[in-house]
């Protein structure tokens, strides 16, 4: 066994001897990589691209996109990371921040923001400040190039047929459940509601939005998931619009689609999930009805309003050659370089002459003034839920159905009691946080 | 003979089901890549495409060619999958004879590591092999995807064996007798007298390759470069959904394998025509 | 076949030779990942740092979860259903096209297009299909009169019906295994059969299945392995869901490597895969001992 495995290992290395093409740029010129993992944004990443080196003809930018499937991009960032062979400029997972900062592989950005000494005109300080409490970090080491926030999706025409107001930020849970009831409707009288007042289940951009809107906590002070009253409170309301209030359906029930189909097929009058679904929405709904967009109502022990969103931002490697190059492509890359039009629809860019200009709110296409909201998130409070291993408790993705959002529609499918889930959460969350807060 | 034509229908009439089971899905994939997107959800179910036979009818597929660059990951993932299933059907007879009709020190132990590759999931062994391809300088090139496949096959050298066993010594005896070489009654005695499993490996070959998903994701990552299945990945994104257009260009990444196919399957049929003759 | 030997009808390095690429295949892009996972299996990775060895940690911790044993059930169970279920129908399937009948080159395309269309889009297919109330068989019972189960929400039922779909899925792969093994049993054999007066049933038991062994071992051998690549179904249909009920250890395998990126943890479910694999193929060798000889 030994002899053969020497055997292959030598030739492993002639192979690997054979395939190595050395390739260094010439002098003088700077080749940034810059990796991203949205492949709906190929275009506008190579418009920004040649405009800025239009500009800057001594630099190249090379934009590789891997897909988030498969883990494919967390995969080979992670490998890049350990390999000390980081990209430029990469965009990372909120999810991945604490983790990455805790090991040094988040370049410590302070500096490169001291010499900067327009940056905060033209970004929003308080992205960058939120992105240093999701890393818990005491530097600014990521520059937010969008906030993404959980709003309340409404149905205008369904809230004109029943003859109710719109939903508005001054409504109660009280006035929330007022509506959806009466927005459950048995259109053709077949003893099956055709018509549920809102639809949600355990996905974290919509249950965790609902414990964030009560102001609730479900991670304590040392690290362990511990839902404190205002969470339970928030968790029992949720739960019980399926179980008590009977306003949204189980969510068993409407697998044959997809959960961002339920509300673009007329389903469901009222939705909660991430501000992208805007731009997912118009291409889906079209004209078929108008539709709305505000915030999730505080919840009765709310003391104030929290806005559950998160910063999607680009970090430069701590082993760049170039800092001062990619810093500023990272900036014209954020938002120096971009059209109100490039960002996506229901994100909040962080930088604010994109944010102010008249074309951030899109008259043309729906939901037309409402848009304002995402302006109005500029100034919010905002709180996320991210710790290391977010996405292993939360059920994330390939885990959609574990974790917390498992546990949580364990309890709207009646497969089991509120008390029971939460138990089993909180042993099974609990035993994933101590290993990685020890 | 009434009772054999009776039963020659209860046999045609369970081909159909068969066959209407297999391919119903298929259809309303079809049937979906003619529909726009607010139909294919819309109450009650709409079987029939709404564009079809209209303007427009070709929309989706206009956008997943152009938009999309469908073309090229076609190009891309038939590149790929001929190649490696061309070394399957090379490599595994040369090793299969080799071990069904000759021994040689280390034959059991080789023979039995390779039945153990044959039953691991590509999961298990795909970030060390991430590693293997990065030290290689293989990223953002075919070969991690060609070469492995090309060298090695597992499923069809283990295939190539049971078929080899199978055919009757009398020819084996026959061409030894003649002072054939080994490489002789390799290529020109064994080799042809199993045409139908060469065309089934090359069919299996090339699918599986086809539909490799993982492998693609983390080995190419430039567009140029991207395969079918990186392609399919595009509609289904974190931020948009598009089933339109997943399942238009699922259908188009169907085409190519149904030619390969039906190229193949010609070759099984011709092998049991002629086997017929010659009986 | 020992006798043969002394013919010395080849040199020495001639099998060698024809196992060349084979070996290097096996050597350099099989066996050294699989040895890293093995190693890997002993460590605590979370692919950004340097993994760090923990010795049987991963082990003792697989062991002491319960959920372990409810995904090793549930592989177990779909294994069983899969291989049975897959080389039942391949077998009817081959007899069935086996047949004379204008068209066949159809209906064996027919049936083999499952295989041959990509696993997440068959997932949606099914999902769309067997999806409750909006779904399409859902609607088609519901017009006679029939309330459909949660096929793939109730965990009780959930784990067979994504069997059911890997099975429809996989098929007429089997079919055209079988079709070649039938295809290449001599028609003389089935001819005198016919003469000698045996019946349809009996020339099926007595000869044509008997005539299939080494075939028939071949698919069982190759079902066991397919058995266990069911990630991109699962992922499409039910993630694992609900609570767990068709979680199986290539599933878990993946979700610990790239979803939780436990590296170390996810090669150690990956190694009690192996053993499950590597008993399941001893006893299959065993078997074939008995079994499937071939004919000489």
């Amino acid at each position: 066994m030994k002899k053969l495995l020497t055997i292959a290992l030598v030739a492993l290395i002639a192979v690997s001897a054979f395939a190595q093409g050395a390739s260094e740029a010439s002098k003088g010129q700077v080749t940034l990589e810059w990796w991203t993992w949205d492949a709906t944004m190929a275009d506008t990443n190579n418009a920004i691209i040649a405009a800025y080196e239009a500009t800057h003809p001594n630099v190249k930018i090379n934009n590789t996109i891997i897909p988030t499937d498969g883990g494919a991009y967390a995969t080979q960032l992670a490998i890049m990371a350990q390999q000390k062979n980081l990209p430029d400029v990469f965009t990372i997972s909120s999810g991945n921040l604490e983790d990455w900062a805790e090991i040094g592989y988040l370049r410590n950005l302070d500096e490169l923001i001291a010499k900067d000494k327009t940056i905060f005109d033209q970004f929003y300080k308080g992205m960058f400040d939120a992105v240093k409490d999701v890393a818990k970090t005491d530097y600014y080491c990521a520059i937010p190039f969008a906030y993404v926030s959980c709003d309340l999706f409404y149905n205008k025409d369904m809230f004109d047929a029943a003859g109710i107001a719109y939903p508005n930020e001054n409504w109660t849970w009280d006035d929330f459940v007022k509506a959806a009831k009466a927005l459950t409707i048995d259109k053709n009288g077949d003893g099956e509601i055709d018509q549920w007042g809102y639809y949600g289940y355990g996905r974290y951009a919509e249950a965790q939005a609902w414990v964030i809107a009560n102001n609730g906590t479900l991670i304590n002070d040392k690290m362990r998931f511990e839902p404190d009253k205002n969470a339970l409170e928030a968790l029992h309301f949720f739960t019980d619009l399926v179980l008590k209030d009977k306003v949204a359906p189980m969510p068993k029930d409407m697998t044959a689609m997809k959960y961002n189909n339920i509300f673009p097929n007329g389903l469901c009058a009222m939705f909660v999930d991430g501000g992208w679904q805007v731009n997912d929405f118009r291409s889906k709904i079209g004209d078929k009805f108008r539709w709305g967009v505000t915030r999730i109502p505080n919840g009765p022990s709310a003391k104030e309003t929290w806005t559950f969103g998160w910063p999607d931002s680009y970090v430069l490697s701590p082993t760049t050659a170039h800092p001062d190059e990619a810093w500023d492509f990272v900036k014209f890359a954020a938002g120096g370089g971009l059209s109100a039009d490039q960002v996506m629809g229901g994100k909040l860019s962080a930088y604010k002459a994109i944010v102010e200009s008249p074309e951030f709110i899109d008259m043309t296409q729906q939901p037309y003034g409402d848009m304002e909201l995402f302006r109005e998130h500029a100034n919010d409070k905002f709180m996320t839920t991210y710790t290391k291993s977010w996405s292993e408790w939360t059920g994330y993705g390939a885990a959609e159905n574990m974790g917390f959002a498992g546990a949580v529609d364990s309890i709207l499918n009646g497969e089991d009691s509120f008390d029971g889930a939460m138990k089993k959460a909180t042993d099974g969350i609990n035993k994933i946080l101590s290993r990685v807060y020890p | 003979m009434v009772k054999k034509k009776s039963s020659k229908w209860i046999i045609l009439v369970l081909i159909i089901l068969a066959a209407f089971i297999s391919i119903f899905p298929f259809l309303w994939m079809v049937s979906t890549s003619f529909m726009s997107e607010d139909v294919i959800f819309s109450l009650p179910i709409q079987l029939w495409p709404n564009k079809l036979f209209k303007a427009g009818m070709w929309e989706n597929y206009k956008t997943v060619i152009s938009k999309y660059s469908f073309g090229l990951y076609t190009w891309n993932s038939f590149l790929i999958s001929f190649l490696a299933a061309l070394g399957q059907i090379v490599v595994c007879p040369m090793a299969s004879f080799a071990f069904a009709k000759m021994r040689f020190p280390g034959r059991r132990w080789i023979y039995a590591l390779l039945l153990m590759t044959l039953m691991i999931p590509v999961q298990v062994i795909i970030i060390p092999e991430y590693y293997l391809m990065m030290k290689l300088g293989w990223i953002n090139t075919f070969l991690p995807l060609i070469i492995p496949s090309f060298l090695s096959g597992a499923l069809g050298t283990f295939m190539f064996i049971s078929v080899f066993e199978a055919i009757p010594s009398a020819m084996f005896d026959a061409a030894v007798i003649d002072g054939a070489s080994a490489y002789k009654i390799l290529w020109r005695v064994y080799f042809p007298q199993a045409t139908a499993s060469v065309a089934t490996l090359f069919i299996i070959g090339f699918m599986n390759n086809w539909n490799d998903l993982l492998r693609p994701l983390l080995y190419l990552n430039k567009a140029k470069l991207y395969t079918v299945t990186i392609g399919l990945t595009r509609f289904q994104t974190e931020y948009t959904s598009s089933w339109a257009l997943l399942l238009t260009a699922s259908v188009l990444s169907v085409l190519p394998l149904i030619i390969v196919y039906i190229f193949c399957q010609r070759y099984i049929i011709e092998n049991q025509m002629s086997a017929g003759v010659k009986g | 076949m020992a006798e043969k030997q002394k013919f010395k009808w080849h040199s020495w390095a001639t099998p060698y030779i024809l196992i060349f690429p084979t070996l290097i295949g096996l050597f350099v892009f099989r066996l050294i990942p699989i040895v890293s996972s093995f190693v890997l299996s002993f460590s605590n990775w979370n692919l950004i740092k340097d993994p760090v060895f923990n010795g049987l940690e991963n082990y003792k911790e697989l062991f002491s979860d319960p959920d372990f044993w409810v995904i090793l059930g549930n592989t177990l169970k779909i294994t069983v259903g899969y291989v049975v279920g897959g080389m039942v129908f391949g077998l009817l399937l081959a007899l069935l096209v086996n047949n004379k009948i204008r068209g066949m080159n159809f209906f064996r395309a027919a049936i083999y297009m499952p295989v041959i269309t990509s696993s997440v889009a068959v997932g949606i297919v099914w999902l769309r299909i067997l999806g409750p109330k909006y779904g399409i068989l859902d609607y088609l019972l519901k017009m006679v009169g029939i309330t459909a189960p949660y096929w793939l929400q109730d965990p009780k039922i959930a784990l067979w019906t994504v069997t059911f779909v890997q099975v429809w899925k996989m098929s007429g792969y089997y079919m055209i295994l079988f079709l070649a093994g039938l295809q290449s049993i001599s028609t003389d054999v089935i001819e005198a059969s016919v003469v000698d007066g045996a019946s349809p049933r009996q020339r099926l038991f007595r000869v044509i299945i008997p005539m299939l062994s080494p075939t028939t071992f071949f698919v069982f051998t190759v079902a066991i392995m397919d058995a266990f690549k069911n990630f991109e179904l699962i992922y499409a249909m039910t993630k694992g869901g609900p609570q767990n009920a068709t979680n199986t250890l290539v599933y878990s395998v993946y979700v610990n490597a790239f979803s939780y990126f436990r590296v170390g943890y996810a090669e150690t479910i990956a190694w009690v895969l192996m053993a499950v694999v590597g008993s399941l193929t001893l006893v299959n060798f065993y078997v074939k001992k008995y079994w499937a000889q071939p004919l000489e």
